[in-house]
């Protein structure tokens, strides 16, 4: 094959003529930072308070800019989201966020996490759209929400049209089930025998022990004598409570009622309509006072809007209400015959079963609640 | 005659926008990096910018020099290939220890050169010295293939070998930097300095620079467009020298109209490395640009 | 070349282009361009993309692509490097195809 060398000059004006030159770039050192580090974190939390915003505690890789030893910007990420970007003053305008969210991006795509999320705060909204990075959703003067996906949350309500029922009374209910037990059940049956279609959203998320996947069987398995339930993912549109940013938030307080309206925007403005939904069905909640304030402005919001709002009373067994808390704590304590009376048979069944070995060794292992 | 290698300037293999702009600076030669300067994960994506501006952009007269990764490493072959058939000038390794280096990587890109039809030869090779072995190893490294056209000395990785670290007055790698010449002399060819990563202290820079030449290294590694100016102005003869060069020039060129078989100047015989070092300092007068002013008062 | 699985090259750093890529069953190559240059340089981006895609070989794919200036040489390298890291490990590099 003939060498060829026959090349093009780029114009010396057109590189001169953007005034900038890459001249600066020299001196830039992108170095990731350990949090396991003490000193390390300590000095990042200090960047970040510097700049208004905190350390947040759900983070599993971060990155610093450094000019001359001296951090320069920051950024983190938790799966796939984007979290705890900053720039210090001094550097703000020099494309050091640019690098940052580079360097993050090509990070999450080597681990698996194509889907880019990011909840940002209203006057970074544009740095992000320029970057390609497209609104879901807003709370004013608070967060953005966004994607790296043009039409991400146009896709997800397509999808979900395809099991709209017309003409049929249609409720949704979102859970987790952690896992799935005769609470859960009863919520659901009896959603099912108050409506003609149940759509049950399956948090997605991977920030449960039992991983989505069983989760999203057993739920199945537990289902599969409703004929009119139809399963879903909730994708990475809704998120759990333990996971969601809060670190740009002032208080806790603040923290539940932006996650929870956030939450709500994208069930009024896309499942809603997509749906066809009627009424929402949710599970009381007695201990956990995150869930209970979240399901106060849930249902508050909702009504405001003529959408019903079902708070069922949980299910008691001998007087106490099941909680999936109370399972993962047999489980735990290898006592997996005790919930036998707390979940419904197909869920028992697994447990016993040869394949949940491996899980239920994790389980014992685990120092989380959840 | 051969080309001048005062400054070469280093250029990040993974950063477009250096990659686009290096040329415009005015460096003697460009070192695209896909090695040091490149991440792990990176390397892959560096290769395919460099190959792609190679071969598209126009860089002048500027010599184009990449520095792979080692054949040790799992980017090394691919990085040969690729960078022979963008059509680059040097490939330089990026630590030479023995001739065995050099050899082995000759072997893979004669390999590419046939398999694409490319001049076998034309893909010239450049050597670094980064340890104490390849420092005693010089000589033997400089005259290892036809296809080397220079060595250069790596000092971060040097001094470390060597247990010590870098001082102001370079007395650390006073021992590598006269071997290296030395051996690049006696070879025939090019030898090149190792960075000065503070770029703020135009003074230290300055003051090495004046070093290096006095050693009787031919150029500087650079790694900021601000150090390519003070390396050329420090290589820029003086006026005095240039003078003597033309004087040389005029001696030979008389000597050769006369059909004599000795050429002299002033009581002294001129032989031809004294020929060829004024060529070289006329050369550099040149390219600074002085050599019209002192041709000037010449008449 | 098959396209298994989403990948990424690039920078949303000056002079640079992001490609993220991810394999599609069907309907040929889709672009999502994000330009501060649309109207003048658009087309001329989505073409070197799309070229660079079909030297390869490569008939479904779905790109995202989030430009910040970048020259067609630059466009082309990170299409080019995005492709063989969502390509199978094994593939060997076509230079062949890519001079």
């Amino acid at each position: 094959m003939p060498y060829n060398l026959s090349k093009q000059r780029v114009p010396v004006d057109f590189i001169l003529w953007k005034g900038i030159t890459h001249d600066m770039d020299y001196n830039f050192k992108e170095k990731r930072i350990f949090l396991e580090d003490e000193a390390e974190k300590k000095n990042l939390e200090l960047f970040l308070n510097n700049e208004g915003i905190n350390l947040d505690k759900n983070l599993e890789y971060t990155v610093g800019i450094y000019e001359s030893g001296k951090l320069a910007a920051t950024g983190s990420f938790f799966k796939n989201t984007l979290r705890c970007l900053a720039v210090s003053f001094e550097y703000q305008g020099s494309g050091l966020m640019n690098k940052v969210v580079s360097h993050l991006m090509n990070e999450q795509y080597q681990r698996g996490y194509t889907h880019i999320f990011v909840y940002t705060k209203c006057y970074a909204a544009k740095f992000f759209s320029d970057i390609g990075f497209y609104e879901i959703t807003r709370i004013d003067g608070l967060v953005v929400f966004m994607e790296n996906k043009l039409n991400g949350i146009q896709r997800f309500t397509d999808e979900l049209s395809k099991s709209r029922v017309n003409g049929k009374a249609a409720a949704a209910i979102v859970m987790n089930a952690n896992p799935f037990t005769l609470g859960h059940q009863y919520l659901v049956e009896k959603a099912s025998c108050e409506n003609d279609v149940v759509h049950l959203f399956i948090v997605s998320e991977e920030a449960s022990v039992i991983p989505f996947s069983v989760r999203y069987e057993l739920i199945r398995q537990g289902t599969s004598h409703l004929k009119n339930v139809i399963l879903h993912e909730t994708g990475s549109y809704i998120i759990s409570s333990s996971t969601f940013p809060s670190y740009f938030i002032k208080d806790d307080e603040s923290v539940v009622s932006a996650h929870a309206n956030l939450d709500l925007n994208i069930f009024k403005k896309y499942i809603i309509p997509a749906l066809g939904i009627k009424r929402r069905y949710v599970g009381e909640e007695p201990y956990c006072e995150v869930t209970k304030k979240y399901n106060d402005i849930m249902k508050e919001s909702l009504e405001k809007d003529g959408i019903e709002c079902v708070v069922v009373p949980r299910l008691k067994i001998q007087g106490k209400a099941v909680s999936a808390s109370e399972v993962r704590k047999c489980i735990r304590e290898n006592r997996i015959e005790e919930i036998k009376n707390l979940v419904p048979e197909t869920t028992y069944k697994y447990f016993k079963s040869e394949e949940a070995k491996t899980l239920i060794n994790k389980i014992i292992n685990n120092k989380n609640r959840h | 005659m051969e080309r001048l290698r005062r400054t070469m300037m280093f250029v990040p293999g993974s950063n477009p926008g250096m990659v686009k702009e290096a040329y415009i600076y005015g460096a003697d030669s460009l070192m695209f990096d896909l090695e040091d300067a490149v991440a792990v994960t990176e390397k892959d994506a560096a290769r395919f910018l460099v190959y792609n501006a190679l071969k598209t952009i126009d860089y002048g007269t500027t010599e184009l020099v990449v520095r792979i990764n080692g054949l040790d490493t799992p980017f090394g072959r691919d990085d040969i290939e690729a960078m022979v058939r963008a059509g680059v000038d040097v490939i330089r390794l990026p630590k030479t220890e023995r001739k065995e280096d050099i050899e082995e990587v000759e072997a893979v890109i004669e390999e590419v050169e046939r398999k694409i039809g490319r001049e076998v030869g034309s893909t010239k090779m450049m050597a670094a010295v980064e340890s104490p072995i390849g420092v005693i190893n010089a000589y033997q490294i400089a005259s290892s293939s036809k296809r080397l056209i220079g060595i250069a000395l790596g000092a971060e990785d040097y001094v470390t070998n060597m247990k010590t670290k870098r001082y102001p007055d370079g007395m650390e790698l006073l021992g590598a930097r006269t071997q290296i010449v030395i051996a690049a002399r006696a070879a025939g060819i090019y030898a090149l300095d190792t960075v000065y990563s503070n770029v703020d202290n135009e003074e230290g820079f300055r003051n090495e620079v004046e070093l290096i030449k006095e050693l009787g290294f031919d150029g500087k590694s650079v790694i900021n467009p601000r150090q390519i100016k003070p390396v050329c102005e420090i290589f820029t003869p003086t006026a005095q020298e240039i003078k003597k060069s033309i004087d040389v020039k005029r001696a030979a060129q008389d000597a050769l109209e006369r059909g004599l078989g000795v050429i002299s100047l002033n009581g002294k015989m001129i032989d031809k490395p004294i020929i060829e070092r004024a060529e070289r300092v006329l050369q550099l007068a040149a390219a600074a640009g002085v050599y019209e002013e002192v041709m000037e008062n010449e008449k | 070349m098959e396209i298994k699985k989403s990948s990424i090259a690039g920078t949303l750093e000056s002079s640079d282009i992001q490609i993220a890529i991810e394999p599609k069953k069907e309907n040929g190559i889709e672009i999502e361009l994000k330009s501060s240059v649309e109207k003048q340089f658009g087309r001329q981006i989505r073409k070197v993309i799309t070229e660079t895609l079909q030297s390869l070989g490569i008939k479904n794919v779905k790109v995202s692509a989030v430009d910040k200036g970048a020259l067609d040489c630059t466009i082309k390298a990170r299409v080019e490097c995005a492709a063989y890291r969502a390509a199978d490990a094994k593939e060997k590099y076509d230079w062949e195809v890519m001079d």
